[in-house]
Parts: structure tokens; C-alpha cells; sequence
């Protein structure tokens, strides 16, 4: 890792690929620096959550969480590029560019808070807002072997967050340090009248507690790789030295969570997307001979990416008449069940422990031969709880045998946000994390 | 024939629906607006209770059966006037349904829903080949009244958006152009098949609209054709409808939840919100309690409610007979000049002239005196002059009293000699008045 020094960010960006937008100042103001995924919105620098059909948009207003990082002395340095409006588990699905793993740059960071958990891991004492959806902040958390937290839906308010899915986006914290996360979160959690979703939630002043006992579910031990289910059985074995008790379970809905999620994610985000026609922000060169229809189809095509529209594809499809009651009202009752399943878990047990990924970083050109149900399929283990709305945290927990970190996620009941923290700082006494060599 | 109506009331709030943007009207296009009814991404709804309240009261002016728990859902469909190309609207658990609304107190018609959403902007054409669109009216609340096709002709349709706005005024305290605001959906078969103008504004317009309609489908049906399904849209200045889209190509909204807003549970909000009683059912609650004419009673109330509760109030403190006599009386006839002036002088006065404290004459100089702010003695001068001129017409033509006993309507001659000799200065219904009490003191 490398101390934040502004005049050299150009030449990390060059490098890494982390930043969208960055900022012009030559030193760093403030009492501490922060970078924010490019989908919440900031006044002084271009937000386009990772789209082309937003470049040059410029918003009016700061997003909550950015609002109230500055207002605690935290200077933003950099919009995080990912994938477009978070689509995507590697960051390759970028209307810009695709930020690179800094253990290989021939590898991706995750998805889709892929350039948050970089500038994480490049810089030294920097924390970066994330936002997850269905996994976007643990995933690249573990790909890029830094600590990532997802509060509890609601938690943090999300005014002037761009929107993918609005029932399932949860903006979290990003940090090489264990102890960032109980620092930023405290910073950006709290009610907001301007997110009415944000006002439900009880006070966030956590404590510590530890954790007495996981729950391991076994259907989480499927289809991993030997790197990752060998590191991920190394620390279950470090966490009983530390007096965890760990239990395998059934967890019978993991497997439901996923077509669910994909039904409600597409069903909300294509509704989201439909406000994007080049009429009033963002990119707006079209041909304004055409009646508006023509000219919003064609404006659609021509700046959307693919991902955007296979998304905008399944989810028009799934909320139609006909098909909602089959898709879309399905979903929502399979999301009661996944509630139901952590509930009954979480009954007995402090957290629900599996690995965060099947597999490390892949690399690019690996990516580029899966297939979209393949990647869709990479995030069977963080979409459970992102559809519960549960808080959720990825720790660094080992290395592969090609050197690349690998984390495991740990899920705790809803607003139980201290128990994860309270593990996350205990993990980092025991586990030895690599920092990334960053060179330029 | 069978017509069913969706019908669109603007609510009166101050701000919009779902952010602070007042609903006042602008002087320029687009300086209404925030970045939530702009639809800026990032920016979110926040529900003006106020409107949940207003749609809670008109669901209980319908009869409706208030939700338990209410929400919202997202209607897509692109058009450059909806900012979010999403409209924040009701689909499953709307705020009301399954009402009945009585048309002129007697038909039932049945409410099917009442739900609250958000109006889009207005897009204005300028020229031929493009538009502006002013988004000052996005977000601005509207609730939405649909009922089920019980209404037969289109005369009954305007009738019944007549009363249905007049009640609605009463019950939310509507401004007073909210006829002209207005704007309906109507569905309308002759045969079997059905159409749907859209987006008709104003009473008069649904019904030449509703009317076409009627002589366009039964030309057809007598021709041996057959009506298919379609939208139409109605032509204002040609007084046509015209065909925007078939079945077929009917739009899918693809309705989902709205995930920022979450589910209310209006329950006890519901139980705690007690609306005034419609004009329409105080009307025929007076000509019943009271056993006066219904005429007279719709009269008071569509004079004002103020002036039928003061007609109670008077009927309640002395009898029907003083209230007709009076209320009915001098004080409908001066309630304009009234103003905001309290309205217990009056009944005190009336009591007093009930117990025979006051004669009759001095009772209805005090009356108006009090409501026009006028002079007593003026009042009393200038009704002294009105009495003259009405004896001296009367002693001039003695023939007219027996006229009179044949046919009332002979005191025309006597208000028609005032009205045209006095100059203008008496009221139509200061002349009548005293004309009858004078020809009736001769009978």
C-alpha cells in the first residue's frame, strides 16, 4: 500500500483503474480521505454510476452518506468506478474503465463496488463507500483482500444513491482496517428524513460482543474451490481456537434466494433505468428530428451497455402482465422464506459463516469467456443475505495458491451490526492479511 | 348503455406529493421543481401525509372500505412529461374500494376504487415539429375515483360528476375552479364491447365526448358492425373522438412496489379522520328533519352550508316556521355582505322577534342592518321609502289584489313598477319581500 500523495493519483489511477472522476486538489484538506462508489451522488465531481448514458452528469446535491463523511471532516478524492449501475460481479461491466485486482492486474477487482475495494486496498488509511446489492461489497472486499461491510437495510440512508434495486441497496464501508469499519459506519448510519426507508431502523451505538457461535450452512459448502474451501476450513478451525462454537446446518432457501433475487433486482432496475431517455442530465446527444419514442429507444440503444439491457430485458419481462404473478409476487414471498431461514438460524446462533466467493479473482480473459449465467451464478453465496436485508461483512481469510486473497462473510440478524464488528476486530488480531505490492 | 368513470381530482394541498415544491401556481414554467419531481437520479419520494388524509376522507365520502394497510406501486410508461418515466400511483391496496355513491340521493353507483398517485408535467406543443414540456404540475397529488359502468346516459354522467365534485369540494375544501380541473377517463359500450376516452376536462367536455360516442357506436351496431376495443381521445374544438389505440397495443404498466415508500398502516389514522357531511346529503336530511321542500333545502345549501347550520341552528332555538320566515328569508338574501361576521346577533334577533319581543318590522331591519353593516335608521329610511312606493302603486291599482288571489304571480307588476322607478337601490329580494307582505296585508 502507498500513503495517499494527490499529485501521484493520476499515475495510481493510470495503473489500477480505481477512479471514474478524482479530485483536482493537490493536497488533502481534510482530517481524512475517502473515495465513494461513482452511484452516489456528488456535487463537485461527475456521477454516472459506471453508465455512459449519465457522462457529464453533474448532480445538484450530495448523496447523505458523502454529505455527512465531509460534514465529519473527510475529504472525497475519488468517484470508484463499477460496474453500470452495479451490474455486474467483476466491474467489467463498465461504461468506463474496468479497475484491475492490485495483487494482478491481469485479474478484476469484483463486483460491482470493484474500484472501491481497490482504492481500499492500493492506499493506506483510506476508506471508500460501497454500495451492495446483491454482493457488491463483499465481493470485491474479497477479491482484493480487504475488509467490507453491509449494514442492515435501511441502516444508511440512501439519498442520492443512483438506484438499482431500491429494496435490496444497502451502502456499507470498504477498509484495509478491521476498525475503519465501526469508525465510518457510525459516520454515515443514522435516520434520514429524505429516505423514509432509512427512519425505521433503532439507534446505532454498537458495543462489543463476542462471537460465541456460528452457524455454517452446508449447502454454502458446494461448488467451491480447493483453495478457497481449504482456507475457508483453516479459519473455522481458528475460530473455534478463539472459543467459537461452530455447527453445520441446513439452510434449505440458499438456493432460492438466487432466481429470487434476480426477478426483484431486474424487476426494480429496469423500472430505475426507464427515467434514463437523454432528455433532462447526463449524455444527451441524439436525434431530435425523431418523434420522442424513436428518439428514446434510440438514445437507449446507443448508451446503454449489454448487461444494462439484458437486465432492463428480464425485469420488464418478469413484472408483466401474465408473468408477475409468476415471477415478480413469487420472488417476493420467496424473499419472506430466505427471512424466515436466517431468523430461525440466528435464533440460536450469533452469525451464519460461509465463504464469500467460490473462487478468487478471476482474470480477465476468463471473464470474458463466462457466460452471463455463470457469472450470475458467482454470487450464490452474498445474495442470500443481500435479499434478506440482513448486514453482512467479508474478511480477509487466506490466499490461493496463485496468491490471491480470499474472504469468507459472516451474517448477523437484522441491525446487529455489532457483532460483526466486534468479529471483524478480534479476526484482525489472529489473521495476518498481505497488503498488495504497489509500485508506479 | 352502460358508462364507467375514472376520474381525476387534483388534492389541495400546499406542497406537492411527494416533495416540498408548492402547488401554487407559477409564473414561469419549470421554477416548481426540486430533484425528486424532476426524477434527478439519487433523489427520493417522501409522502405528504396531507394526502394520504384527503384520500382516507373521499374514500369515506364514497363509502368506500378503508385499507387496513395501504402502499404505493411504480406504473411504467415512457413519455416526456413523466420525469422518472415512472409514475408513483396505487395498484394492489389501494387507500379505498367497493363504495356506493347515491346520485341525486337516490341511484346507486358503485365505487370500485379510490387511489392517490403523482400528476405528470404538461407537455405543450409549440410549432410542428417539437414540444416544451413544463414539469411545474409533476408531483402535484391527485386522487382517483373509478366506478363501475352504473351510469346509463351521458346526461347522468355530467350529473353525476356535478354533485361528486360539489361533495368533494365540501368535504377537502376544494378551490372553487376544481370543476374545470377536473379530467375523466370514460368508458362507455352501447353494445357489448367497450371504448375509453381518455383524459377528458371539465363536465361539459364528458358529456359531448360520452354523447359522440353513443351515436358513433350505435351508427355502427346499426350497420351491422361490430365496436372494438380501443382507447380513444376526444377533440375539443371539432367535439369528436378520435382513435389513439386498439386493444392489442393496449400498454403494459408492468406494476411492481414502490420500494422507497414502504407500507402504511392507516388504520387509526382512517378511524381518527371524521369528514363533514356532503351538501347532497344535507339537502335531503333538512327536507326530511325539517319536512321543508327539498328545493328550498338544496337552495340553503348550495347558497351556502354555513347558511343551512345557521337554518338548524334557528329551526332548533325557535321553530321551522321562523327559520323559513328569516333564515330562507332576509338572511339569504344579504348572506353575500355578511362577510365573516359572527352569526349569533342573528339568531338572538329572530329569538327575540319569536318570544315577541321585537315586531316583525324591527326584526328585519336589525337583520340587515347587522349583515350589511348598514345604519339601522338607513335601513329602516330606505325600507320606510320602499313601503311608500309599493302602497302608492297599490292604492293606484286596486285591481291587482284580486288579480293576485287568482295568481301570484301578479306581484310582478308591482316589483317591475319598484325595480324601474327606485333606481336600483333596493335588492330584487328586499322588493319581492316587501311587496308580498304588503299585497298580503290587503288580502
Amino acid at each position: 500500500m502507498i500513503g495517499l500523495d494527490l499529485s501521484k493519483l493520476k499515475s495510481v489511477n493510470d495503473k489500477y483503474g480505481m477512479f471514474h472522476a478524482m479530485t483536482e486538489k493537490e493536497s488533502v484538506e481534510g482530517s481524512f480521505h475517502f473515495s465513494a462508489k461513482d452511484n452516489l451522488t456528488s456535487k463537485d465531481m461527475e456521477t454516472c454510476s459506471g453508465s455512459r448514458i449519465l457522462e457529464g452528469y453533474r448532480p445538484a446535491f450530495d448523496a447523505t452518506a458523502i454529505a455527512k463523511m465531509r460534514a465529519a471532516g473527510g475529504e472525497l478524492v475519488g468517484k470508484t468506478n463499477m460496474d453500470e449501475f452495479g451490474f455486474g460481479t467483476f466491474s467489467a461491466n463498465s461504461g468506463f474503465e474496468v479497475p484491475r485486482n492490485p495483487f494482478d492486474t491481469e485479474r478484476a477487482c469484483g463486483g460491482s463496488s470493484g474500484g472501491s475495494a481497490c482504492a481500499a486496498a492500493v492506499f493506506e488509511d483510506h476508506v471508500s463507500l460501497g454500495v451492495s446489492t446483491g454482493g457488491s461489497i463483499c465481493c470485491p472486499a474479497s477479491f482484493c483482500g480487504v475488509y467490507g461491510i453491509a449494514p442492515t437495510y435501511g441502516r444508511v440512508s440512501r439519498y442520492g444513491l443512483i438506484d438499482y434495486g431500491n429494496s435490496l441497496d444497502k451502502i456499507g464501508i470498504l477498509s484495509s482496517k478491521a476498525t475503519d469499519l465501526r469508525k465510518y459506519l457510525g459516520i454515515i448510519a443514522g435516520k434520514d428524513e429524505k429516505d423514509p426507508t432509512s427512519c425505521v431502523q433503532p439507534d446505532f451505538n454498537p458495543g462489543y460482543r463476542k462471537l460465541s457461535s456460528v452457524a455454517v450452512p452446508k449447502e454454502g459448502m458446494e461448488g467451491l474451490s480447493k483453495d478457497v474451501e481449504s482456507a475457508f476450513r483453516k479459519s473455522l478451525e481458528t475460530l473455534e481456537s478463539m472459543g467459537t462454537e461452530i455447527e453445520f446446518v441446513e439452510m434449505p432457501s440458499l438456493k432460492y434466494a438466487m432466481p429470487a433475487y434476480y426477478v426483484l433486482a431486474t424487476s426494480e432496475a429496469s423500472t430505475n433505468l426507464a427515467r434514463y431517455v437523454g432528455m433532462r442530465y447526463g449524455q444527451q446527444e441524439g436525434d431530435l428530428s425523431l418523434k420522442f419514442d424513436d428518439y428514446f429507444t434510440s438514445f437507449r440503444s446507443e448508451y446503454f451497455g449489454d448487461e444494462a439491457k439484458r437486465r432492463i430485458l428480464l425485469g420488464t419481462f418478469t413484472r408483466m402482465v401474465g408473468f408477475r404473478d409468476r415471477y415478480y409476487a413469487k420472488a417476493l414471498q420467496v424473499r419472506k422464506v430466505v427471512i424466515d431461514d436466517y431468523k430461525r438460524i440466528l435464533a440460536t446462533h450469533d452469525a451464519v459463516l460461509a465463504p464469500t466467493m467460490p473462487f478468487t479473482a478471476p482474470r480477465f480473459d476468463d471473464i470474458a469467456n463466462m457466460s452471463a449465467l455463470d457469472a450470475y451464478k458467482a454470487d450464490y453465496l452474498t445474495i442470500p443475505a443481500n435479499i434478506a436485508g440482513t448486514p453482512h461483512m467479508s474478511v480477509p481469510c487466506g490466499y490461493g495458491s496463485d496468491g490471491m486473497p480470499i474472504g469468507m462473510q459472516f451474517v448477523a440478524d437484522h441491525w446487529d451490526e455489532e457483532i460483526l464488528l466486534s468479529v471483524a476486530e478480534d479476526w484482525e488480531k489472529v489473521f495476518e492479511s498481505k497488503k498488495p505490492e504497489v509500485t508506479i | 348503455m352502460k358508462i364507467g368513470l375514472e376520474i381525476h381530482v387534483q388534492l389541495p394541498t400546499k406542497s406537492k406529493m411527494f416533495c416540498s415544491c408548492p402547488t401554487t401556481d407559477a409564473e414561469a414554467p419549470n421554477t416548481h421543481v426540486c430533484p425528486t419531481c424532476l426524477g434527478m437520479p439519487g433523489s427520493r419520494p417522501v409522502l405528504n401525509r396531507k394526502v394520504m388524509e384527503y384520500g382516507i376522507m373521499l374514500a369515506k365520502m364514497l363509502g368506500c372500505k378503508v385499507a387496513d394497510t395501504t402502499w404505493f406501486s411504480r406504473k411504467t410508461y415512457f413519455y416526456p412529461d413523466m420525469t422518472k418515466s415512472v409514475q408513483i400511483t396505487q395498484y394492489d391496496n389501494p387507500v379505498g374500494e367497493g363504495g356506493i355513491y347515491y346520485l341525486g340521493g337516490k341511484k346507486p353507483i358503485r365505487i370500485t376504487r379510490i387511489h392517490i398517485e403523482e400528476d405528470p408535467g404538461k407537455t405543450k406543443r409549440v410549432g410542428d415539429q417539437s414540444s416544451l414540456v413544463d414539469y411545474n404540475r409533476s408531483g402535484i397529488p391527485l386522487a382517483e375515483i373509478v366506478t363501475e359502468p352504473d351510469l346509463s346516459t351521458p346526461a347522468e354522467a355530467r350529473e353525476f360528476l356535478g354533485q361528486l365534485i360539489q361533495d368533494i369540494r365540501h368535504v377537502i375544501d376544494l378551490p372553487g375552479d376544481g370543476e374545470r380541473s377536473i379530467r375523466c377517463d370514460c368508458n362507455i359500450s352501447v353494445g357489448k364491447e367497450r371504448c375509453e376516452v381518455k383524459n377528458v376536462t371539465g363536465l361539459k367536455n364528458v358529456e359531448r365526448a360520452l354523447t359522440f360516442e353513443v351515436i358513433r357506436q350505435t351508427k355502427i351496431l346499426k350497420a351491422g358492425g361490430k365496436i372494438e376495443r380501443e382507447t380513444r381521445r376526444f377533440d375539443e374544438e371539432r367535439g369528436v373522438t378520435i382513435s389513439v389505440r386498439k386493444k392489442e397495443f393496449e400498454a403494459d404498466y408492468g406494476y411492481i412496489d414502490e420500494p422507497d415508500l414502504g407500507v402504511y398502516h392507516i388504520k387509526e389514522l382512517a378511524e381518527s379522520i371524521k369528514i363533514k357531511e356532503s351538501p347532497l346529503k344535507m339537502t335531503l336530511r333538512l327536507a326530511d328533519q325539517y319536512g321543508i321542500d327539498q328545493k328550498m333545502a338544496k337552495q340553503l345549501v348550495t347558497t351556502s352550508v354555513g347558511l343551512a347550520e345557521l337554518f338548524e341552528t334557528v329551526a332548533n332555538r325557535t321553530d321551522v316556521q321562523n327559520a323559513v320566515k328569516w333564515v330562507v328569508g332576509p338572511v339569504s338574501a344579504n348572506w353575500k355582505s355578511l362577510g365573516d361576521k359572527d352569526l349569533q346577533p342573528i339568531v338572538d334577533t329572530i329569538c327575540r322577534f319569536s318570544a315577541g319581543g321585537i315586531t316583525d318590522t324591527e326584526c328585519g331591519i336589525e337583520i340587515k342592518s347587522y349583515m350589511t353593516g348598514e345604519d339601522a335608521s338607513a335601513v329602516m329610511g330606505a325600507a320606510a321609502d320602499l313601503d311608500a312606493l309599493i302602497v302608492k302603486f297599490l292604492d293606484e291599482n286596486p285591481g291587482l289584489i284580486d288579480d293576485y288571489r287568482k295568481n301570484d304571480k301578479a306581484a310582478n307588476k308591482v316589483i317591475g313598477f319598484v325595480m324601474k322607478n327606485s333606481g336600483g337601490q333596493y335588492s330584487s329580494s328586499d322588493v319581492v319581500d316587501a311587496t308580498k307582505k304588503l299585497i298580503e296585508s290587503r288580502l
